[in-house]
């Protein structure tokens, strides 16, 4: 049966709604959601978030490009998510379509289908929601009217595991992009050239205009070889209208950069549930592990006045009681002082609060958190990352212990009795000596938090957790050459630490190995992995990223019907003269840079912040053309973090 | 601290609005509140939170056309102002119907609902005669027991409905049976509309889609006697 938003509409509200758990992920009709008539729009735009509604909701960059698309008088965006396990069953049985949420129409029905890359155990629910969608999951099986499927966001830094199945990726920032890539969609069916329904053949046509546009790549233009021995070999255009590298589009001036003063104001808990401000972009601490921190640079603030602007305007028009001040790392904002300091001053009265999403450590934070505490109480979570300083210089978080005693001190002195520490394990060069370092540091912040509270005379009992995550070796960071440790090698240090940290003020997590290796093998993957993605697919994996739904075992069954060694992405130390299957597309980071970077971290030497000292010679200012935005009066490092 | 202003809104929820939960809806009107911009009075202690309490919960996926909901404010506001701004700030399904002032002193909104009527309505699977429907009603109510399973946190139990029907009524409309009934509600116990068709229909063997049924809830009420008032008309 073919299906339109009024046979959607029909099977929702008669049945299908009251089967499934929270219905409000598939209702729409949010406080500022935005339903236009199709009649008035020359280009249609579904954002797909490939997680379930609640996580989606959840992310900015969503909020951003929905209102600055619908704010474009002929360009409709909408939403869908991926539907939870209990709704697709209740759908397969019907054979509905995935619908969007605005208007309940088939993806169809839309000129772009554009998914967020913003992890990647998402991908097989990106083929799922395909599937779903009745759309052929390949590029190359879809017929020339078909909606374009577009990627985007942070893990298309390498998009290659999906180059089979997406038409076209967006790099970097899409705020200015996006609008270009749609308008010329929409000039594109205006001329009749596309999607006129009479059989016109310009799908290739517009994917090679579209193609021009600066941060725009359409992997079907170019071919991956690999050599007899199955080593990848490069990745080149096989047509000679497209460009050989593909650069990454930022915005050069953040605080003119388009926010929406409106934004969605979700009926059911989400995972970000409050005013987002997003106060600045990009991180330069360089912390070798962290790609966020080299493909977002370089870093751009916004000013106190527009923040202060944009968060009246929000508070006014959703309704919340908090705010919060998301960006890396926040507390290096420039003008975080004042602007927590206004924005409480403004806003108590209305008992609307502030909140920081994650804290760096320093005492510094702690100052802040304090401040944020009078309105509303917030958790405190610190990252040192690794248990040793030698390690910590490894990796460039030059966080020292003293650091990090002083920190919590003041945290337990003001007031808090629980702390939050991450670390990451597996990272290269580590040692035994260095879990014992993670287990050390958490007994002594128990030890001095408990001696705090006695003398303050608190009978509380302090409550410290550990979180380990595994070190993933991610592209565009100075660690993309480093092997994986092994899922056994990994699962043994956890065991370690459980057996360590036994201590009944301790509380102690972990992430799954096997997910981390799964991570490893996408996120360094080459256009081989799209066979595996299809065949795990096929085998039922969707929502990898909920460990009740994450199957090893189908992977691994995957991997040996596709003949492909995982470990090869994984666990290979990668010469530097290798070629690397996201070699073509350009983050602004010289490769340069990061061998230096590998190198200093293997003399456990440090390099400095940018924003505090000298330029570090990344290249991304000189590549895109922009440079270090900083809006304080007068730049006071406002950290003594080396 | 007791405010010295409440205000009691009488409000229906509708599509796409009705698949909200309780909680949901409470912080939809929280929301609401806050961008309408009326005065609202907090709690006091560590966690503000406004002053905001409703009638009675409403079953996800049912469309209410007489809800009402308490709040206090923080300084005075005409009614009509409140009705006005909140209509505007409403997402799209909520409709303010009237907004009152309570004088010092009223019962508790909660504690005074104990009654509530119901339009249930579902297809027919096939072509039955209004006698039929008259004779499943009569049989039905005169049972002295109307027995009906709930789940609940200590697993299931047994209760008896029929002691809280107060009216009951049914016929067919193009091809779907209607019921209409007021039954109890609140603090004293609690008469699903849903049980009340599954034994009209298991009674009578009537020949439904139970499966595509609608409820209506039409209004909350007080009793008094023998008499039915609104929320609104008690104050």
């Amino acid at each position: 049966m073919q299906h339109t938003h009024e046979s959607i509409n029909k099977a929702l509200e008669e049945g299908l709604l009251t089967k499934v758990t929270k219905p409000t992920r598939y209702t729409g009709g949010e406080y500022n959601q935005v339903k236009k008539d199709w009649a008035d729009v020359d280009v249609s735009m579904a954002f797909g978030f490939p997680d379930v509604y609640e996580v989606g909701m959840s992310h900015l960059g969503l909020r951003i490009l929905y209102h600055l698309i619908n704010e474009q008088p002929r360009m409709v965006m909408e939403r869908v998510f991926a539907p939870w396990v209990d709704m697709e069953k209740e759908m397969r049985a019907r054979e509905l379509p995935l619908f969007s949420l605005e208007s309940r129409r088939p993806l169809t029905d839309f000129d772009v289908v554009g998914f967020t890359l913003q992890y990647e155990m998402s991908y097989t629910n990106i083929l799922n929601m395909l599937d779903l969608a009745g759309i052929p999951l390949k590029s190359i099986d879809r017929s020339d009217d078909a909606p374009l499927i577009m990627a985007g966001g942070p893990c298309a830094v390498n998009p290659e595991p999906l180059a089979d199945f997406v038409d076209l990726v967006v790099l970097g920032e899409g705020e200015e992009v996006l609008p270009r890539i749609l308008q010329t969609i929409a000039q594109f069916k205006q001329a009749g050239r596309w999607r006129t329904g009479s059989g016109t053949r310009g799908r290739e046509e517009l994917l090679v205009t579209l193609a021009q546009i600066p941060g725009v790549y359409v992997p079907a233009f170019y071919q991956s070889e690999y050599d007899e021995k199955g080593l990848f070999r490069g990745t080149k255009p096989n047509r000679p209208d497209v460009p050989a590298r593909i650069s990454k589009q930022i915005v050069a001036d953040l605080d003119k950069a388009y926010f929406p003063t409106k934004s969605l104001v979700p009926f059911m808990d989400v995972v970000h549930d409050r005013v987002m401000l997003e106060v600045l972009r990009g991180c330069s601490r360089s912390c070798r592990f962290c790609q966020a921190g080299s493909i977002y640079r370089p870093v751009r603030e916004r000013s106190m006045e527009t923040l202060k602007k944009q968060a009246a305007e929000l508070v006014k028009t959703t309704g919340y009681d908090e705010i919060a001040l998301t960006s890396l790392s926040t507390a290096d904002y420039t003008c975080v002082e004042p602007l927590i300091q206004s924005l409480i001053a403004t806003h108590q009265e209305q008992k609307v609060g502030v909140s920081l999403p994650s804290l760096r450590v320093d005492a510094f934070s702690v100052n802040l958190a304090k401040e944020v505490q009078k309105v509303r109480k917030t958790g405190l979570t610190f990252a040192p990352e690794a248990g040793t300083q030698r390690l910590r210089d490894v990796i460039n978080k030059g966080v020292t212990e003293k650091n990090l005693m002083e920190t919590v001190e003041s945290a337990f002195a003001n007031g808090w009795t629980g702390l939050k520490l991450y670390f990451m394990i597996g990272l290269p060069t580590e040692i035994e000596e260095d879990l014992e370092g993670i287990a050390q540091l958490a007994e002594r912040v128990v030890y001095r938090g408990t001696g705090i509270l006695r003398e303050k005379g608190i009978k509380k009992s302090v409550k410290v957790t550990v979180s380990t995550s595994s070190f993933v070796p991610k592209p565009q960071t100075p660690f993309q050459w480093e092997p994986q440790a092994r899922i056994e090698e990994l699962e043994e240090k956890q065991a370690y630490l459980k057996k360590r940290l036994k201590d009944r003020r301790i509380n102690y997590n972990w992430h799954d190995a096997k997910v981390s290796f799964m991570e490893a093998v996408l996120a360094k993957g080459d256009r081989r992995i799209g066979d595996v993605l299809y065949r795990a697919w096929q085998k039922g994996c969707t929502f990898d990223g909920w460990s009740e739904y994450f199957h090893f075992d189908r992977w691994q069954e995957a991997f040996a019907e596709a003949n492909i060694d995982p470990e090869y992405y994984a666990y290979r130390t990668i010469r530097y003269d290798e070629p690397l299957p996201w070699d073509h597309l350009d983050f602004g980071v010289q490769r340069q840079y990061l061998v230096r970077e590998h190198k200093k971290a293997l003399e456990e030497s440090l390099t400095h912040d940018c924003r505090l000292d000298s330029c570090s010679g990344c290249g991304v200012c000189p590549t895109l053309g922009v440079s270090l935005d900083l809006r304080g009066e007068k730049h006071v490092p406002n950290s003594n973090r080396i | 601290m007791k405010s010295m202003y409440r205000i009691r809104i009488a409000f229906s929820k509708q599509d796409p609005v009705r698949w909200l939960s309780h909680l949901d809806t409470q912080k939809a009107f929280e929301r609401a509140l806050r961008r309408a911009e009326i005065p609202l009075a907090f709690s006091e202690g560590f966690n503000p939170h406004p002053k905001i309490a409703f009638a009675s919960a409403l079953a996800v996926g049912i469309v209410s056309l007489g809800e009402y909901a308490d709040i206090e404010l923080a300084e005075d506001m005409a009614p009509e102002t409140v009705k006005e701004k909140l209509q505007q700030a409403m997402p799209e399904g909520f409709g303010v119907r009237a907004v009152k002032k309570v004088p010092q002193g009223t019962q508790a909104l909660m504690a005074a609902v104990n009654r509530a009527q119901y339009r249930v309505r579902v297809p027919l699977t096939k072509e039955i005669e209004d006698g039929m429907v008259k004779a499943a009603l009569d049989k039905s109510l005169a049972e002295e027991a109307w027995l009906v399973e709930r789940e609940g946190k200590k697993g299931r139990s047994t209760k008896d409905i029929r002691g809280g029907i107060y009216q009951l009524s049914g016929h067919i409309v193009e091809g779907h049976l209607v019921l209409e009934m007021v039954v109890q509600t609140g603090s004293e116990g609690n008469v699903r509309p849903e049980e009340v068709l599954e034994i009209v229909v298991r009674t009578g063997s009537l020949p439904v889609d139970i499966e595509r049924i609608r409820i209506l809830r039409l209004g909350l009420f007080v009793a008094k006697g023998d008499r039915l008032m609104t929320p609104l008309e008690v104050i």
